[in-house]
């Protein structure tokens, strides 16, 4: 006896059953792979907005700044420092930090300024295409700063208005100059948003009086993606040979580290549900072919067919139909993830300033294909058809002839 | 803030009243309440015009400026920066609970917000805040004598305060200490809520000034910074004079 001659003429003889059968796995099997690869893309996002928009992999910085960020404690080697790192294949940028208020017609508000080497910055960050209005800072610009979005809107502010900022020079004397807002950000994080304002690093010296030499933080950026971050950790501690703190992104950010590290794993438990889902469509389809069809069983049976050869019967009209549903849902799915990773899925209404631990969450959700977010749905799927089959086969397969073919 | 605030914003002025030694026929209570009057009232009058200097030392830097100020009542207050030459016709007009400062540099007035508050005024080591808050002893807090006789041979009082429930005070305590003679300030301790010592603020070099005796030199020492100080030196002082309200207004921040 064919067994597979035999289920796929099962399948083609019964079109109506299992055209619905197909179809419905075949759009579960879709919707796994666009679920996964969006959930991949937010995940992905997220680490872009805190890695490549600010952060960077790795930062250095005098040991007590990150918790007392005085305009005093100065990495004052930092121009070196960020060259040996050049050299050992990083790359890396020197920021500076001071703080004092800004002020545009109406009102003022507390900042951060950020002074930013513009040569190097592009090298370790993205921020300079981060840009919602306007254009990133020039470097023969000396009064263009940019700034977040939310302060644009604390401040009132648009494209070439005036802002005053008034602050104090390291050597105590009032700072105080005007600047014309060159550009406004995108979201990247609560306190980027709504406290900070981008200027190059010369007109940030100039304007806190800060010496000639030296910077507040140095970010470094791996050169190859696939080195490992805390062996990049090592390296580059290995290369400062000097008392600073060198710590990496992870261990900047452990929340959003962990974070973005569980939102694997609720990925994965929500696949997991909608995988249930999937079988119970599946084992519903499948009880209703076979027993359906006990009639007909009994009569194979009766003419000598072996409870073995109807579990592969049953196993293969099974396989046949997810082989058919996985092949459109791949395509289906693909075409779908292909699409979001283009336009994207615009949440905006839902979810626009969404923010998790001061991180904004994009509110154009981006696809992200990977070999995985493809092949786990369908591997799934197979084992869930496979496991939902057993019960109908098995007892099909132990039923008397005789009790079978007067099975009504 | 108290001290300071009448100094600073009250503008070293004063109702000059003839320390009227009744002391013994007032009950306790009574007694503690005309003291810490008398010392706030040694910083206030009607109106004022003074010239102060004030030297700024931290860990990184020194910095003297002179600056020029006019008090009217207690709710407004200006003043102006007459050196150094970078900073000169920057203004501070406090104005009820709001500072205004112009900045000559710009031309640009700005409102400070209440996020601006605890930031240090012109560097130094106090507050926006301190400027701001004007606060009478007597008012804000429950005070009573914790000590009275002589230590390091003078003649003093000292008193030790807690703020009232209901006052709008940053600190935890705070003890003043004054002659007991003349009732002149010569050293206040500060105490956040934790009961730690945060700043010390003493008066000395005793003159004649504006009319009558009393400290021409305030200086400010953060607790925990003691080798930083602020200090102010008052050069000239009129008090009970002709002072306009529009004096007190934006517009004439701006004139030099």
């Amino acid at each position: 006896m064919n067994v597979t001659k035999l289920a796929a003429r099962n399948v083609y003889r019964n079109s109506h059953r299992s055209l619905v059968t197909v179809a419905a796995m075949a759009f579960a099997c879709a919707m796994m792979i666009v679920f996964s690869s969006l959930m991949d893309g937010v995940i992905a996002g997220s680490e872009r907005n805190v890695v490549a928009m600010n952060t960077g992999d790795i930062q250095i910085h005098r040991h007590t700044y990150r918790d007392d960020p005085d305009i005093y404690k100065m990495i004052e080697s930092s121009k070196q420092l960020s060259e040996n790192s050049r050299q050992a294949g990083f790359f890396a940028a020197e920021r500076l930090f001071a703080f004092g208020l800004m002020a545009s017609d109406d009102s003022s508000s507390g900042v951060q300024l950020r002074g930013i080497d513009l040569v190097s910055e592009s090298t370790v960050t993205e921020i300079h295409q981060h840009i919602l209005q306007g254009d990133w800072l020039k470097k023969d610009d000396t009064h263009g700063v940019v700034i977040g979005k939310k302060l644009a809107r604390l401040l009132d502010v648009s494209l070439d208005d005036e802002v005053i900022f008034v602050g104090q020079t390291a050597d105590g004397y009032m700072a105080n100059d005007s600047f014309q807002v060159r550009g406004i950000l995108k979201s990247i994080a609560t306190d980027i948003d709504s406290a900070s304002v981008f200027m190059s690093n010369t007109m940030l010296r100039e304007l806190i009086s800060l010496p000639e030499q030296g910077a507040h933080q140095i970010v470094i950026m791996r050169s190859d993606r696939k080195q490992d971050l805390a062996e990049a950790t090592r390296v580059v501690s290995a290369l400062i040979k000097q008392d600073l703190e060198v710590m990496n992104w992870q261990q900047l950010m452990p929340v959003i580290s962990r974070f973005l590290e569980t939102a694997q794993v609720q990925t994965l438990i929500m696949l997991l549900f909608t995988y249930i889902a999937v079988a119970s469509v599946v084992l519903n389809a499948m009880l209703m072919s076979v027993f359906e069809r006990i009639h007909e069983f009994g009569i194979m049976k009766a003419i000598g067919v072996s409870p073995w050869q109807i579990i592969r019967l049953v196993y293969a009209e099974t396989f046949i139909q997810t082989l058919v549903a996985s092949i459109v849902g791949l395509i289906l799915g693909i075409s779908l993830s292909w699409y979001l990773q283009q336009y994207g899925l615009d949440m905006t209404s839902l979810a626009d300033g969404m923010t998790f631990a001061g991180i904004a969450l994009d509110p154009v959700w981006y696809a992200e294909m990977s070999l995985s977010s493809a092949l786990i749905p369908i591997g799934f799927l197979f084992v869930m058809a496979a496991v939902a089959v057993i019960y109908p086969a098995v007892k099909v397969a132990l039923m008397r002839p005789l009790e079978a073919i007067h099975h009504q | 803030m108290h001290q300071l605030v009448k100094i600073l914003c009250g503008l070293f002025v004063l109702l000059t009243l003839p320390c009227s030694l009744h002391a013994e026929a007032l009950t306790d209570t009574g007694r503690v309440k005309e003291l810490l009057n008398q010392v706030d009232d040694l910083w206030r009058g009607e109106s004022s015009y003074a010239v102060t200097s004030m030297q700024v030392k931290t860990e990184h830097y020194t910095r003297t400026m002179r600056m020029e100020g006019w008090s009217k009542g207690k709710e407004k207050t200006l003043f102006k920066i007459i050196e150094p030459l970078r900073e000169k016709g920057t203004a501070t007009l406090k104005s009820g609970n709001h500072i205004y400062t112009y900045l000559p540099k710009t031309d640009r007035t700005i409102k400070l917000t209440t996020g601006m508050m605890m930031g240090a005024w012109m560097g130094s080591h106090l507050t926006n805040d301190d400027l701001v808050k004007e606060a009478r002893l007597e008012e804000d807090y429950d005070a009573s004598i914790s000590f009275e006789g002589e230590r390091e041979g003078q003649n003093i009082i000292e008193f030790t305060l807690i703020p009232k429930l209901d006052a709008a005070v940053v600190w935890g305590k705070l003890t003043l200490i004054i002659l007991a003679d003349s009732h002149i300030p010569l050293i206040e301790y500060y105490f956040d809520e934790d009961f730690i010592l945060a700043r010390t603020i003493s008066f000395s070099e005793i003159k004649s000034l504006g009319g009558r005796e009393r400290p021409t030199v305030l200086r400010v020492v953060p607790a925990d910074k003691a080798d930083e100080y602020t200090e102010f030196v008052y050069e000239q002082l009129e008090l009970n004079i002709d002072v306009s309200d529009r004096l007190f207004s934006l517009s004439s921040l701006k004139k030099r």
